[in-house]
């Protein structure tokens, strides 16, 4: 009996000795994998489609761009991708304007047996023209559902080429039952989108719209083959094309279990790899001047070939705390700081020693985005209709709203307070420019509000404080508590700001409406052109008349006019000018108060080189470097058994069942 | 026997037609299309976009009533596609629900099935051994134990062992999972301690009073009498009549095996179907979660019968009728 214990015994510790805590246990040590994680699961991988950052953080490597942001620089700077070069406006006789797109020599398909279809016997074939006039008309086609059509329709023809093909496939059925390419060609493709040669695509767009150029960087234009679109169509036990991509991209896609886990390996054939050279194909040599510093241009890394990694690995964690667990033992190469452990990982605002010890370091990165509280401006009490009284109770508003104290209270001291629209890294942010009505200045307020007709916040017409609603789309309680912030600063002015907390819906509603007086929001660019940010307040976008993300509601002539010869300019001193005349009258008028831009802190390990902080989200992962021979050691390092708790939890399990086995034994006696 | 069953289903209709109605309205109050329209598409989208999604998936049709066509509403097509079991595409992301359901179900069983068997074999073992010695220090000590085990919540249990197991002394994976079985071992240990953990006390407390009542009986009585063993006792006669009360507490909980846990789920990285529940409410995906409540529902009717069954075949004295 004591034998046959003894030996269970022994059995159990080989197995318990057997076991450990890596999750990777077939993973080969030596390869540069780079091991990250992801939240939600991607909606789709259907480049025309896709619009959130996960699905383009799969898409970005395994599709190319046809240009591509610069790496290092900021400004956000814009460089070839798979154009030769950067496709330049030539205005037409008819004031239309066309763009030529000259794709790069020997671009090729990853491998696929869809291609079979076209090409008996070959799995891959070169990119064409045609394929990105394919991606356009994808944009174009209902059925699709590209998030991005009403932008491209600027496109001549692109709308026609849509209702067409609609009417078409509710007459025709035989029409409908055509392969999805020569549907496209029977309607005679889209107008504004003509394949000039194999490698040459002209674009011509009825008005000029020199933005057309970011959305060449986004995968919305990425060529597709049509071969695939056809092939995976989720018959006959074939995926989907929105499960199946099949690009050009320095990584392919080698497993998608969307629920769990990713994951990308270097491709041997991306163009890069047969043409080094090109651009986004080796390690920049230029950057920034702080660049050097930061050790972004470390000699090891300048002018190597890309991509770095062999592979990278997307684990599914949908909790913080066993994410960032596994990141603490050395799973994980890169992570974001929980809530509840900021204060152990971050002690103002740098890297605790602690941590630092460990050779992990933190990232910082703005985002290129703007969050601000919002007026209706077609509202009679706090809008335009109330003129200066309104323009007055505005500022006063805005000059009690303390950023600095909110971030420390709600944000652990993350984000840069917002003076304009425009965060850094967007041509025409100006880091020395400070918003007369962004200080706090409550003397300064309480006399506007005075001004405005409302002495010490009280309201003549009624004799008491005045009345305003702040419409918001959240009741948890911490989102309340972050609206409350604000109500408590102005009630310091004597106002009575109700909080009329709905749920996200009803408040979309109310917005839609215009049946709100003040509104708290938040804006993440497309596209790092301040366009993006300040037709936010263009009449043209008003959210009551046209729709569009004007939510204030806010019309201006001459900001409207400012902002039509804004958006139509080049990068120039005279665009930084017209800029700075638009931010004046945002500054007098105030119909936001700008709250402030988003600050990302993430850590990463040792064995990470340096990651340039991105702003916004194109695919970075090409640039990325690992040392998996520091990470193999300091896993190992890391992950020494801590034995004391589980010998002292025997112990307790003995003191219990010990009294057991008296009592055992007087029963059985 | 066959008009008990009879009467059985048509209850078992009427509740899923109830469910399937309620689950409509509810989901519509909370959320429009343009919303589910606008969860899908992203934020950014412009009317004109949604406008388009909503065509493209049904839900641009009037809700409850259509005055040209009766049949062609959102609702109608809601009882259509339930009722034949021809679920459609998820709205978050476009992909066949039911291919996706089967491929949760998996993950979920690989889990739950270990966790059930371990669950009942240590639960009545237990319970027996704590019985056998009643009012003596076991069965006190267990008692206690048991209370203590039920008053934590399974989220403590969670952080408890992932640190205990997982940070300290690194036996197994944080969290994690892998189709291979011998590396889905190592991820699926933890979330089954847990589970055992977190159901142990209530039933070994559920479990000792059905003992603990079997066995003050007069067969029992009799049984020892005769001269019997107490261990035989316990093992063959009491354990056998007590099986009714057990049953109907065990099977109930089977057809539920398929359906995960939305806790584990998520916290030990299982893609079952718990997990797959949770991302279609974060998605505001109504095509999904539907499918999920529907089927829900048919289990709970499944194991209703399925218990009643049990019944007849662990005692012959109940019949239906």
């Amino acid at each position: 009996m004591k034998r046959r214990l003894g030996a269970v015994a022994f059995a159990a510790a080989l197995a318990l000795s057997a076991c450990s805590n890596d999750p990777y246990p077939d993973a080969d040590d030596s390869r540069a994998i780079f091991y990250t994680v992801f939240d939600d699961p991607p909606k789709t991988l259907d480049p025309q489609v896709a619009y959130s950052v996960i699905d383009h953080s799969v898409i970005g490597n395994v599709y190319d761009t046809l240009l591509q942001y610069h790496y290092l620089k900021r400004p956000y700077t814009l460089m070839p991708g798979l154009l030769e070069e950067i496709p330049r406006a030539e205005p037409q006789p008819d004031g239309r304007v066309a763009y030529t797109l000259r794709l790069r020599r020997d671009l090729r398909f990853h491998e696929d047996p869809c291609f079979e279809r076209s090409s008996p016997g070959s799995r891959t074939r070169d990119v064409t023209a045609a394929d990105v006039a394919f991606a356009f008309a994808r944009i174009g086609d209902p059925a699709v559902d590209s998030p991005v059509l009403e932008t491209l329709v600027k496109i001549s023809g692109m709308r026609e080429f849509g209702e067409n093909l609609t009417k078409r496939r509710k007459e025709d059925a035989s029409f409908a039952a055509l392969r999805i390419d020569r549907q496209y060609a029977e309607i005679g493709g889209i107008a504004g989108v003509r394949v000039a040669s194999p490698r040459e695509l002209v674009l011509v767009l009825d008005e000029p719209y020199p933005q057309i150029r970011f959305w060449l960087a986004m995968p919305f234009t990425s060529p597709v083959p049509w071969e695939a679109v056809a092939w995976y169509d989720g018959h006959e036990g074939r995926e989907l094309f929105a499960e199946h991509p099949v690009g050009t991209g320095p990584f392919r896609l080698t497993r998608y279990e969307k629920r769990s886990r990713i994951v990308m390996e270097r491709e041997p054939s991306w163009y890069g790899a047969r043409d080094p050279g090109a651009p986004g194909t080796v390690y920049p040599t230029d950057g920034e001047p702080s660049d050097v510093a930061d050790g972004y241009l470390d000699p090891a890394r300048v002018g190597k070939p890309l991509p770095f990694l062999e592979r990278i690995e997307f684990r599914r964690e949908k909790e913080d705390i066993p994410a960032f667990t596994k990141f603490l033992q050395g799973y994980y190469d890169l992570s974001g700081i929980p809530q509840e452990s900021f204060d152990r990982m971050v002690h103002e605002g740098a890297l605790s020693p602690e941590m630092s010890a460990q050779g992990m370091r933190l990232a910082k990165a703005v985002g290129a985005d703007i969050y601000y509280i919002g007026f209706n401006m077609d509202d009679p009490t706090v809008g335009a209709p109330a003129g200066e009284r309104g323009r007055k109770l505005r500022q006063a508003m805005s000059l009690v709203a303390d950023t600095v104290e909110f971030e420390r209270l709600f944000t652990n001291g993350r984000g840069i307070p917002a003076q304009s629209p425009l965060p850094p890294g967007i041509f025409g942010y100006d880091p020395d420019y400070r918003n007369p009505y962004r200080k706090v200045d409550p003397t300064r307020a309480a006399q506007l509000l005075a001004e405005a007709g409302y002495p010490g916040g009280i309201d003549p017409s009624t004799g008491q404080a005045l009345r305003l609603s702040f419409d918001t789309p959240a009741t948890d309680t911490r989102s309340l508590l972050t609206f409350q912030f604000w109500v408590g600063e102005w009630r310091r002015l004597g106002l009575d700001v109700q909080i009329a907390a709905t749920s996200y819906n009803q408040f979309q509603d109310k917005v839609r409406r215009g049946a709100f007086q003040i509104f708290q929001y938040g804006w993440v660019a497309d596209y790092p052109d301040p366009e993006n940010f300040l037709f936010l307040l263009w009449s043209g976008m008003a959210r009551t008349k046209n729709g569009g993300p004007n939510t204030a509601n806010y019309q201006d002539p001459r900001y409207d006019a400012l902002f039509e010869q804004m958006k139509a300019r080049d990068d120039d001193p005279e665009r930084l000018r017209l800029i700075g005349e638009m931010r004046a009258i945002l500054e007098r008028d105030c119909p936001w108060i700008p709250l402030f831009h988003r600050e990302g802190f993430a850590l990463y390990q040792a064995w990470v080189a340096p990651p340039k902080p991105v702003g916004m989200a194109f695919a970075v992962d090409k640039y990325r470097q690992v040392d998996p021979t520091l990470r193999t050691e300091l896993r190992a390092a890391w992950n020494q058994p801590i034995r004391w708790p589980a010998y002292a939890l025997a112990i307790a399990t003995v003191a219990v069942v010990l009294p057991g086995i008296a009592t055992w034994r007087r029963e059985r006696a | 026997m066959l008009a008990y069953l009879a009467r059985r289903l048509a209850w078992g209709v009427v509740t899923v037609i109830g469910v399937l109605l309620f689950l409509f309205v509810l989901f519509f109050t909370l959320a429009t299309p343009d919303d589910i329209a606008r969860k899908a598409v992203g934020e950014k989208a412009p009317q004109a976009v949604l406008d388009q999604w909503k065509l493209n998936h049904g839900y641009d049709k009037p809700r409850f009533w259509n005055p040209e066509s009766p049949g062609d509403t959102m609702l109608a097509e809601h009882f259509r596609r339930m009722l034949t079991f021809d679920f459609g595409n998820s709205d978050a992301d476009d992909t066949p629900i039911g291919a996706r359901l089967r491929s949760g179900a998996g993950p979920s069983l690989a889990f739950t099935l270990p966790l059930f068997v371990a669950g009942l074999a240590l639960g009545i073992s237990l319970s027996l051994f704590v019985a056998f010695f009643r009012d003596t220090y076991i069965d006190r000590m267990g008692t206690v134990l048991a209370v203590l085990a039920m008053s934590v919540s399974m989220l403590l249990y969670i952080i408890g062992v992932q640190f205990l197991l997982g940070k300290l002394l690194r036996w197994f994976p944080i969290s994690g999972f892998d189709y291979s079985p011998d590396v889905m071992i190592r991820f699926l240990a933890m979330p089954v301690i847990v589970g055992l953990l977190a159901g142990i006390g209530g039933d070994l407390r559920f479990f000792r009073t059905v003992f603990v009542e079997e066995s003050g009986r007069d067969y029992v009585r009799t049984a020892r009498a005769k001269g019997c063993g107490e261990g035989r006792i316990m093992g063959r006669h009491v354990l056998r009549n007590s099986l009714i009360p057990i049953l109907t507490n065990v099977v109930m909980a089977i057809p539920f095996l398929f359906t995960g846990s939305l806790l584990l789920e998520s916290f030990f990285g299982i893609p079952g179907l718990g997990s797959i529940t949770v991302d279609a409410v974060n998605a505001n995906d109504f095509a999904t979660l539907r499918v999920v409540v529907y089927i829900d529902s048919l289990l709970f009717i499944a194991g209703q019968i399925a218990t009643d069954f049990s019944y007849t075949l662990a005692d012959p004295r109940v019949r239906f009728g």
